[in-house]
């Protein structure tokens, strides 16, 4: 039962590296499109709009991380394909959770950083 | 000794078996009509899908002669420009996603040793809605009233009541039934993936097919409504002249495309998924090993579900929103092709790493793959925004989504028909044919989509009738017309493979394909009880891995192996380790779900024709025939607390709360609900942010006053609602009762202030979208509302009929839930409507 | 069993990579309406991504395709260590280097291809189903305006500007530039640099109604130095009817009403519904590049315009007698 309860929350955890992705995404987008609205100019300048979403983008890829770590942590030894999490206890399940939970992270990782780049490369509304 | 008990045990074993039969009888007759059982359902579902996507086919071969030929006239513009927007309407909406949810009915409980889905009447009524409205869109076209501005239907085109004639009303209403039947999907996918699987299949011990219909289920919550807020919107403009499109009176036409592609980014996904999970069925079983990399695949399945949700603006690059606003969705667009190529390769390293036998599943697996290859490869080109303004619009992205979806979707989809057809009838199709299917589809589909890249770069949009000679396209044309007749003599073959009779053909061997997991347990040909008992499963492919787990099955060795009192039972489990939590009786045979459909589908029907009598009459019967359903086959109270399923196990018969499925599909609904008002708030956000001022000057507001009077009144019905459910459990019945009738009368106050109010402000709907807007959301809360006190009032017949009590409560468990979201909704609502006018 | 698969999708590879080689050949065979052909210096920046990207393609195409085949037909044992590699390689690393670095190249282009015009402003309205062109030099406070007939200064960048009191069109000169829709309620804005004098095509490229497929435009790139000259004359009024069937044609004109939707400068007719006339005969082609600008095909556009382009707002004069068109047709051809 504690063992349950515990691991119901791992199959949210689960989700949280594509969690922080989406919302670092929508606060990207959704800042970005109602500063440059509201400016008008194509000419505007973006500044505080890149820094600001480079600030974000730095929380996010902390965030993910972390979350990467502590699912590391509980995914057990060596990489999945020694051992495929495939033994009838609910050590290995938890393991599996873990590992699982550590590669969405690494991939919401990567997407956050791709998410980022226009903010580097591009400088006005245009 | 040993002899007679033997014997005996034998004896005990045949009787158990006639017991289960009994009560898992498919009718005989025309009583055959009123099956709920997924066998059914699906093979009904699925014969109606393709059936669809033949009539979707023979369009598309219409509009190939049609531009086989410059200046072609063998269809006229009008009959063309309908032809190419059903083809792609019935393909996208009658057979691409309802192939997914016919398939899954059919074969996901006997991936999960199940029997059935946790809903039967579900699957029924959103399998009739889909009938009906799917026959009503194609029909449409004999007409001459078929929609015809493309299967987006843009506005201002089509809100144009001149231009746009009943098609689009047809269209739209088309796309209520699939909504309808997508979210009852959806309901049915999660709960039946989380709750329903045998006890000891763990998490990780999930076939791949059951995780990638999960993702997928979620994410219908989440990209279905926002197309549902945007019909509402269509409709309300067409209909009552209310300007969300309409740039005189503060629209924009830029809000449909948002509501559109938000749906329709993931939608693709939807299609795609779940046929790519087939593939993760079958090629472990020709590789004759486990998947290499299963958590891989998890990964895949979960981040494609998530990123898919960021690309929706790579439709709109065109518009001419700001570059750094495109490149996030160009980023996003790139992203996805990780996840997306991470389960391409776990398929290629499973191969690679087991040893492989030929077979004509395996054969439409790899022309799948090639053909998506080439797709993806396209995909990356036109995620970057500077190529895709050359290539938007043209054949180009004809070309690249034809090439995703016929190779992620359809050959998978063939390879699982060679595959499943088995486990459905007992007969395997023909290797010879299907190898010949194969060629004939392979070739033709590369001769007539290849050269189209070439096509659209050389300057030919999409959607024009005909198109002038000497520009180069011609050769390309006729080269991709005699491709597409190639590509359809290869349906035709597999079409005639699936029909010919077989009865002279023999039954397959037992688990023909010597595959590792559940769904193979099926006896050839399959016994309507699913399995003969619910196994316990200790592995990821138990057919392979666990001793004399067949034998042990079919003698009953498992977990309910019998009937005893005539009804039909499955396992409800928990989450993580598929722990026992539930033997749950799940309905038989029924015609109410038929004639909800059918009510229901007249709603949508006779509205679509303006003739609202009928419409009001269809609509009282439809509710009639849910509150019919609803009360006979739901909340039923067992005749015994606990039932015993096997090996000294007793499970509760009744559960409420929340490890109730019950629960559970009122829990995901509300999500998808919730999905829907998010999208109706984001109009007003949307609205605000490109109107130089919104509310414009001159515009009346609601005010605060009748909004915060009505929040209020609502709030009141909301908590008598959560009281009523703890006067309920101590047995309180009159408090109950009076409370849920206070309840009631407040709820119905609350929205006559809300209205009445508002409109003495002299806030107009038709004058300006910020009218519109407000209003929306009004009618929104106004109609929840009114579902809510429906369900109030239930919960107290209910309650009068004995049916409700302290002990047996899953009724008010469920109505309490809805209004804990709905006091969310008010009070959101009210936020946006009266308070954000004033910080703004 | 084995060999008859590797053989096969040997053979059917083989096949595939020979047709593909025959049409990336057909390539230079293009019109002037291809984005293959680029006379422009954003659609030559465009083309030069396009080739990297189907090159990368195909070598990404040919080894997946590759290690697919491979693994199929592959019985070796202890292929685990190259199966992960292929994992995490394949399907994460190289794909993330690959589509980061096709960001960083394509993402600035925009911001590039969209910057500030030399001067000249272009305002084009689609109107179903044409184009209604106005032409802002630099400095000007009243517009030249024209239809269905785009002519641009080669060697400069040309800002044009896009709107539509419609319905939503595309702006497409596939030669020149990537497409930018016309949406109502919207300006949006599209700057081209054309390069050399050419004759090159533009067509819309968003579904827009019944003869969505019968609305294009021809193009007309001319040296910057001529250019002037071509907006003066543009500017003009119309040359008067010469004596004969033109004149009596020019009383025809006025007495069906065509003034009432069509605008010649310098005659009584000033309607704003329908495309400016005033220089007619000097374009290539008529109903927005429907048909070609001659006797015969306007003889069959007047008559039958409803067939030609179906749904059009313009009635058809197929009433009018033979010599009625004759004069019409021969006034109309004046309007040079």
């Amino acid at each position: 039962m504690a063992a349950n309860r515990q691991g119901s929350r791992g199959l949210w955890t689960l989700l949280t590296g594509p969690v922080v992705w989406a919302v670092h995404f929508l606060v990207c987008y959704i800042g970005t499109a109602i500063f440059c609205a509201r400016a008008g100019d194509p000419e505007a300048d973006l500044a505080p709009v890149r820094l600001g979403i480079g600030a974000i983008t730095l929380v996010a890829l902390a965030v993910i991380a972390f979350v990467g770590i502590e699912a590391d942590r509980r995914s057990g030894p060596g990489l999945v394909f020694e051992c495929p999490h495939d033994e009838d206890t609910v050590r290995e399940r938890r393991q599996f959770l873990g590992y699982a939970t550590l590669l969405l992270a690494g991939v919401s990782f990567i997407a956050t950083l791709l998410v980022a780049l226009p903010a580097l490369v591009i400088p006005s509304c245009r | 000794m040993s002899g007679e008990h033997d014997a005996a045990d034998r004896a005990h074993r045949e009787a158990q078996a006639e017991r289960l039969l009994a009560a898992w009888r498919t009718p005989t007759g025309w009583r055959y009509w009123s099956a709920v059982n997924n066998s059914e359902v699906g093979a009904w579902y699925t014969v109606a899908a393709f059936v669809f996507f033949l009539f979707a086919g023979v369009l598309a071969l219409l509009v190939r002669v049609q531009l086989a030929v410059p200046s072609n006239d063998f269809l006229s513009a009008d009959v063309y420009n309908q032809a190419f927007t059903l083809h792609g309407t019935v393909m996208m909406f009658l057979f691409a996603v309802p192939i997914f949810e016919a398939f899954s009915i059919l074969i996901l409980p006997q991936i999960l040793a199940s029997r059935d889905l946790p809903f039967p009447r579900l699957s029924a009524y959103g399998f009739w809605s889909f009938v009906i409205g799917g026959v009503f869109v194609c029909g449409s076209i004999f007409f001459g009233a078929a929609p015809d501005a493309g299967w987006f239907m843009y506005p201002p085109l089509t809100t144009d009541l001149e231009q746009s004639g009943i098609g689009t009303d047809i269209w739209l209403l088309g796309l209520s039934f699939i909504e309808v039947a997508s979210i009852a999907a959806a309901i049915e996918l999660i709960v039946g993936v989380l709750k329903c699987r045998p006890p000891g299949m763990r998490i990780n011990f999930m076939p791949l097919y059951a995780w990638y219909v999960l993702v997928v289920g979620g994410m219908i919550l989440f990209a279905f409504p926002p197309l549902i807020a945007g019909d509402l919107l269509f409709e309300m403009e067409r209909a009552f002249d209310w300007p969300f499109f309409d740039p005189e009176r503060g629209g924009d036409p830029l809000l449909w495309q948002h509501l559109f592609w938000i749906f329709g980014h993931p939608e693709v996904y939807i299609i795609f998924l779940p046929a790519i999970a087939l593939v993760a069925m079958i090629v472990p079983t020709f590789a004759q090993r486990p998947i290499f990399g299963y958590s891989w695949v998890v990964l895949a399945a979960v981040g494609t579900g998530f990123l898919s949700f960021g690309l929706w603006v790579h439709h709109m690059y065109a518009t001419g929103l700001p570059a750094i606003s495109i490149g996030f969705f160009s980023a996003a667009s790139e992203a996805v092709v990780i996840p997306t190529g991470v389960q391409i390769f776990v398929f290629i390293a499973t191969l690679l790493t087991g040893r492989v036998i030929f077979s004509t599943p395996l054969l439409f697996i790899a022309g799948a793959l090639a053909i998506f290859l080439i797709g993806g490869l396209t995909g990356v080109m036109v995620a970057l925004a500077p190529f895709d303004w050359q290539a938007h619009d043209t054949y180009f992205v004809v070309a690249h989504l034809h090439y995703v979806l016929i190779g992620g979707m359809l050959f998978p989809i063939v390879a699982g028909f060679y595959y499943y057809f088995p486990l459905v009838t007992g007969k395997k199709l023909s290797d010879r044919l299907g190898r010949t299917a194969f060629w004939l589809m392979f070739s033709g589909f590369n001769i007539a989509f290849l050269p189209m890249h070439l096509t659209g770069l050389r300057g030919m949009p999409r959607r024009v009738f005909t198109y002038p000679e000497g520009l180069g396209w011609d050769t390309l044309n006729m080269v991709s017309t005699v491709g597409a007749f190639i590509f359809a003599a290869g349906i035709l073959v597999v079409l005639l493979d699936v029909i010919r009779p077989k009865r002279r053909q023999p039954y397959a061997e037992r688990n023909p394909w010597n595959a590792g997991t559940l769904e193979w347990l099926c006896e050839m040909p399959g016994k309507p009880w699913g399995v003969r008992s619910i196994p316990l499963v200790t592995s990821r492919y138990p057919l392979w891995e666990q001793a004399n787990f067949v034998r042990d099955v079919d003698e009953g060795r498992f977990f309910l192996p019998d009937a005893e009192e005539g009804e039909r039972e499955t396992l409800v489990t928990s989450v993580l380790d598929a722990e026992g939590v539930q033997c749950l009786r799940v309905p038989g045979p029924t015609f109410l779900t038929m004639a909800a459909a059918v009510f229901t589908g007249g709603v949508f029907i006779f509205a679509t024709y303006h003739w609202y009598a009928a419409t009001a009459v269809s609509g009282v019967l439809a509710l009639a025939s849910i509150i019919a359903w609803l009360w006979t086959g739901t909340a039923v109270i067992p005749e015994k607390d606990e039932k015993h399923i096997g090996h000294g196990r007793t499970l509760p018969l009744y559960m409420s709360g929340p490890r109730s499925v019950g629960w559970w599909a009122m829990c995901i609904t509300m999500i998808g609900d919730m999905t829907a008002f998010f999208s109706l708030v984001f109009t007003y956000f949307f609205f605000w942010t490109v109107n130089p001022s919104f509310p414009p000057e001159a515009a009346p507001g609601p005010g605060v006053l009748w909004p915060a009077v009505a929040l209020a009144m609502l709030i009141g019905a909301w908590a008598l609602t959560t009281m009523a459910r703890r006067w309920n459990a101590r047995d309180r019945v009159l408090s109950l009762r009076a409370g849920l009738a206070l309840a009631i009368v407040l709820a119905a106050a609350s929205m006559g202030a809300l209205v009445f109010g508002v409109r003495g402000t002299g806030l107009d709907p038709t004058a300006s979208s910020y009218g519109a807007t407000v209003w929306v959301l009004i009618l929104w809360l106004a109609a929840h509302v009114a579902v809510g006190s429906v369900m109030q009032a239930y919960c107290i017949a209910r309650s009068m009929a004995g049916k409700l009590t302290g002990k047996w409560d899953i009724e008010i468990r469920n109505v309490s839930l809805y209004w804990h979201f709905l006091a969310f909704t008010a009070a959101a609502t009210t936020a946006v409507i009266a308070l954000f006018p004033l910080v703004d | 069993m084995l060999n008859r698969t590797r053989n096969r999708a040997l053979h059917r590879t083989g096949c595939w990579a020979g047709y593909c080689w025959t049409l990336l050949l057909c390539a230079g065979c293009a019109g002037p309406q291809s984005a293959l052909a680029p006379g422009g210096a954003e659609s030559e920046q465009v083309l030069g991504l396009l080739r990297v990207m189907v090159v990368g393609g195909a070598v990404i195409a040919a080894l997946v395709g590759g290690v697919a085949v491979h693994a199929a037909r592959s019985n070796r044992e202890n292929q685990e260590k190259l199966g992960r590699a292929l994992i995490i390689g394949g399907g994460v690393v190289v794909p993330a280097f690959a589509l980061a670095a096709l960001l960083v190249w394509s993402l600035p282009m925009m911001t590039a291809f969209r910057a500030p015009g030399d001067g000249l402003r272009i305002e084009v309205s689609g109107e179903q189903w044409w184009w209604r062109v106005r032409y802002w030099p630099e400095g000007a406070e009243t517009p030249i305006e024209t239809a269905n007939l785009i002519v641009l200064p080669a060697g400069e960048r040309t800002e044009i500007v896009l709107d539509s009191p419609d319905v939503i069109h595309s702006f497409w000169i596939p030669a020149l530039a990537g497409k930018v829709d016309m949406i109502p309620g919207r300006r949006t804005r599209l700057v081209v640099e054309p390069q050399e004098p050419a004759e090159l095509r533009g067509q819309c490229a968003e579904f827009c109604g019944t003869s969505h497929a019968l609305m294009s435009f021809p193009v007309e790139v001319v040296p910057a130095a001529a250019f002037a000259g071509w907006l003066e004359r543009e500017a003009a009024h119309a040359a008067a009817a010469e004596p004969g069937p033109a004149e009596a044609g020019a009383e025809l004109f006025s007495a069906l009403g065509c003034g009432g939707c069509h605008n010649v400068r310098g005659t009584g007719a000033d309607g704003v519904i329908g495309p400016d006339l005033t220089h007619f005969a000097s374009r290539p082609s008529i109903g927005a590049g429907t048909l070609p600008n001659e006797p015969e095909a306007l003889r069959l556009w007047l008559a039958t315009t409803g067939k030609v382009k179906p749904d059009v707002m313009m009635p058809s004069f197929g009433m009018l007698g033979a010599p009625e068109l004759d004069a019409l047709i021969a006034y109309l051809a004046g309007l040079r």
